[in-house]
């Protein structure tokens, strides 16, 4: 019995020529926050559609509290207790909040839309179809949506995208609180170090498809190669 | 880019109707409809809404495909056609009791619906339009061609059964009586509609239309609630074929052609389809147009080319959005 | 053997003529024009007209002329002004269009069948193999082998064509790099309708002229349109051989399923690759 919650084992995806991502391995232990970095193209949104079954590996395998879940589709995924968010904001234009809540609500026995749409500020606009509220609300509610009836493993590919930076950490903290009192296991890409290292307990850097370097926050902060690679363009 | 399917739903549909209200609407339209042997004049009239009344089901069958699934038929007549045909080959065969024959007109279009519903969901916009379209002419070229099973391009009277379902059947080309029948299951029909849309299934299938993906991310399989959404739209489409067969005691090869899919989807964009009634209104609307328009009938193609042109361009939303936002303009002052 | 392989090429060869058109139009309005076959229709009876007032000739000339500026006229006030709406309400606005020509045609000539002469010089047939064959047929194989040819070159080694091909791929970063779009969609469409007018008069003689006489074969080129790939030239041209070759051979060897062929061709390409043959776009 293994206590990672999502494992991934040799993961590759090729886009043309091209390796989106080479022999990756990543596993994220039960509760833990692990923060997923690296540079524009790095890989990361490809690791997230690979674990999440919205793109395969060619090889390697996915999984879940120990199961093997590479062969099932995105819905089997999520019944499974797998949720994710997307970096381009994926909602449903036309429904109203508290509509979409409630159809996602319905796909997991037990689900609770009151307390998602409570954490995440968003019963104000319950009536409100989605394209008519604010970017930010918008990205909220991509999250919301994802945390509908508590998953056991939520894939955040830059929820804050587009954010400034007072509403990324006020997501963040809000996304910290939550992951603890639920007991969420999280991998989060995110591209601003500041929340990256405000809240992960770890953190995996990947560079060109590949894995360069996985630690803590202080270790990742004072590898040499990362910040070759990638923190030192930012500073 | 403004769409057919996508954004802009009016703000009443964000807190719709209750069910009391509905169900309240849905036993005055059908009181009417019980009265309106006395209300409309002459048989001729009532002959006229009645065939109005199978256009407005089989409009209301392509505008739900719209509105539930996003997808743009442009071969629902294959279902109207083939509830007709099921009807009248069976009974003018007398190959089953006719209360059978009337079951299995509704039942043979539902199931090929959803059968065909399950490999043609995934195809969209413009693609899946064609592909309809061939879908439906296919049917129109087997009945056009084969000649013993219902006269191919003469097409084929029948007689109605003295008794269906304990009724006298010849009833129904009365057109009081036939006037009444369809309305009523045209409320019905309406009333099941707002109830599906309503229901989970159908918010899960509006969900899956607005953003598939995301759908599928949320733990649903996105197949079968659009082959659900084709058969029910099958399913109404039977109903009209199977009405205007009974009434006119004909087929012909005319109900699959792909103008009468056309004729019906621009019924349903004339009224508005991201209304469930708006296809319905469409289908009315036009059909006086077309009695009104009378002396020209010879131009009438040409006609409805016209409005669907001045429509399109300056109503997208059609009569009923239009009625509606003239409406809210009107009560906000 | 010899003589049905020719005759699949003849209806590939207007199959080509009208579904090249319907190429063409999408690729830059992303209209999938339902008044092709009025088009094709009209163009007919233009130059039945003409023809018989004895000018079989000018009867083409006028008719392919005519057709490209009502084509240029149709996207100027019909396909640029609905550029923003849905694919679907622009589908539906050029079916009322056919609604509007077929009633025309009606009015003007009749629903009556209509016999399209050959021209004299054409007249005849010739020896294939031990059995006759029309010299007309041949002459409708070399017009569409004819455009086939010239329109690729066209495309592959002009300026125009290969701004045509970069926004048939994606209209609007070809927009965005200068290129005048609306102006090459006029060139565009009216080329494409131009063709339709073409095939028309080059089909009357074959086909009986009525006013429905497009419907048929429009359907027929749609399929074409769709197996061949959204948007593909190419595939275009090897679907309406292929179409073509099935037409006729389903004619002769499988009659009571001939009609149905072609139809469940384009459901079964479709189910296997939704894009078909060379597409990529839906
Ligand atoms: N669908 C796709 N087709 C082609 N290339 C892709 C596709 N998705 C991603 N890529 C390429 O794969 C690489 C990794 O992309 P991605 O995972 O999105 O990077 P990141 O999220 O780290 O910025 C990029 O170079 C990108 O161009
Ligand atoms: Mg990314």
């Amino acid at each position: 019995m293994t206590d990672n919650v999502i494992e991934g084992i040799k993961l590759s995806r090729r886009y043309g020529g091209f390796a989106a991502l080479d022999n990756v391995d990543i596993a994220v232990k039960q509760g833990e926050i692990r923060g997923l970095i690296g540079p524009n193209g790095a890989g990361k949104s490809t690791l997230i559609d690979v674990l999440s079954g919205r793109a395969v590996t060619r090889g390697g395998k996915v999984l879940l509290k120990g199961d093997d879940i590479s062969a099932l589709t995105p819905q089997e995924r999520r019944r499974r207790g797998m949720a994710r968010s997307f970096q381009r904001t994926n909602i449903f234009p036309d429904l109203t909040v508290e509509q979409q809540l409630r159809v996602a609500s319905w796909a997991v026995p037990g689900a609770d839309i009151a307390e998602v749409m409570d954490e995440l500020r968003l019963t104000e606009m319950a009536d409100v179809p989605a394209a008519e509220i604010s970017y930010g609300d918008q990205r909220r509610l991509d999250l919301a949506l994802a945390l509908v009836g508590r998953p056991t493993v939520l894939l955040l590919d830059e929820p804050a995208a587009g954010l400034t930076m007072e509403e990324s950490l006020a997501l963040a903290r809000i996304l910290r609180d939550l992951a603890n009192r639920w007991k969420v296991t999280v991998l989060l890409v995110e591209h601003d170090m500041q929340v990256v290292f405000s809240i992960c307990d770890r953190i995996t850097v990947l560079h060109l498809g590949r894995t360069l370097s996985e630690g803590t926050c202080a270790e990742i902060r004072v590898d040499p190669t990362v910040i070759a690679a990638y923190l030192g363009t930012e500073a | 880019m403004t769409s057919l399917t996508a954004s802009g739903l009016p703000a009443s549909r964000r807190k719709p109707a209750g069910y009391a209200a509905l169900i309240a609407v849905a036993v005055l339209a059908l009181a009417v409809g019980a009265a309106l042997p006395w209300l409309v004049p002459t048989k001729i009239a009532m002959s006229l809404l009645a065939q109005a009344m199978f256009d407005a089901l089989l409009a209301t069958s392509v505008g739900f495909l719209i509105l539930q699934n996003g997808r743009t038929s442009f071969g629902q007549a294959a279902f109207f056609g083939l509830g007709g045909y099921a009807m009248g080959v069976l009974i003018a065969r007398q190959w089953v009791a006719p209360e059978a024959a009337v079951l299995i007109a509704l039942i043979l279009p539902t199931a090929v619906a959803f059968l065909l519903g399950l490999v043609i969901s995934r195809i969209t916009g413009v693609a899946h339009a064609m592909l309809t379209l061939a879908v439906g002419q296919a049917f129109y070229e087997v009945v056009f061609r084969w000649r013993e099973l219902a006269k191919g391009d003469d097409g084929m009277s029948f007689d109605l059964p003295a008794q269906m379902f304990g009724f006298s059947a010849r009833k129904l080309q009365d057109p009081a009586v036939m006037l009444v029948l369809a309305w009523t299951v045209l409320v019905l029909v309406l009333l099941g509609l707002a109830l599906f849309a309503r229901s989970r299934i159908g918010q899960v299938a509006a969900a899956i239309r607005d953003n598939e993906e995301r759908a599928r991310f949320l733990g649903y399989s996105t197949v079968m609630p659009r082959a659900l959404v084709y058969a029910i739209a099958a399913f109404i489409a039977a109903i009209a074929g199977i009405l205007q067969a009974s009434y006119n005691g004909y087929i012909a090869p005319q109900m699959f052609h792909w103008s009468t899919s056309g004729f019906a989807l621009i019924m349903a964009i004339i009224g508005g389809a991201k209304f469930i009634i708006g296809p319905a209104i469409g289908a009315v609307v036009l059909f006086y147009i077309k009695d009104y328009a009378g002396q020209f009938a010879e131009y009438w193609p040409a006609i409805v080319g016209v409005i669907l042109v001045i429509v399109t361009l300056t109503m997208p939303r059609g009569v009923v959005g239009l009625a509606l936002m003239l409406w809210r303009r009107g009560t906000r002052r | 053997m010899l003589i049905q392989i020719l005759n699949g090429i003849v209806y590939g060869g207007l199959l080509y003529l009208l579904a090249v058109g319907l190429v063409l139009i999408f690729g830059l309005r992303e209209v999938v024009n339902f008044a092709h076959g009025a088009l094709f229709m009209v163009g007919a009876y233009l130059g039945f007209s003409i023809a018989a007032m004895g000018y079989w000739w000018g009867g083409l000339l006028v008719s392919v002329v005519a057709m490209a500026i009502v084509g240029c006229l149709l996207d100027a006030m019909v396909f640029s002004t609905l550029r923003k709406q849905d694919h679907i309400v622009t589908v539906l606005v050029t079916f009322g269009i056919l609604l509007i020509l077929e009633t025309v045609v009606t009015k003007v000539w009749g629903k009556a069948y209509l016999t399209y002469p050959v021209p004299p010089l054409l007249a005849g047939t010739i020896n294939i193999g031990g059995s006759p064959f029309p010299v007309y047929r041949l002459f409708v194989i070399a017009v569409s082998v004819a455009v086939a040819v010239s329109l690729s070159v066209w495309l592959r080694y002009t300026r125009t064509g290969l701004y045509i091909r970069a926004a048939s791929t994606d209209a609007r970063v070809t927009s965005m790099q200068g290129i005048n779009v609306d102006r090459l969609s006029l060139i565009v469409v009216g080329l494409g309708t131009a063709l339709a007018g073409l095939s028309g008069v080059v089909a009357g003689p074959l086909l009986s002229l009525s006013p429905t006489m497009g419907n048929y074969i429009l359907i027929d080129s749609f399929i074409v349109v769709v197996i061949g790939g959204l948007g593909s030239f190419a595939g275009a041209f090897v679907a309406a051989l292929l179409i073509g070759q099935i037409h006729n051979f389903g004619a002769v060897y499988l009659p009571w399923a001939a009609t149905v062929l072609p139809f469940m061709l384009m459901v079964g390409i479709l189910i296997w690759r939704p894009t078909g043959f060379a597409g990529s776009r839906t």
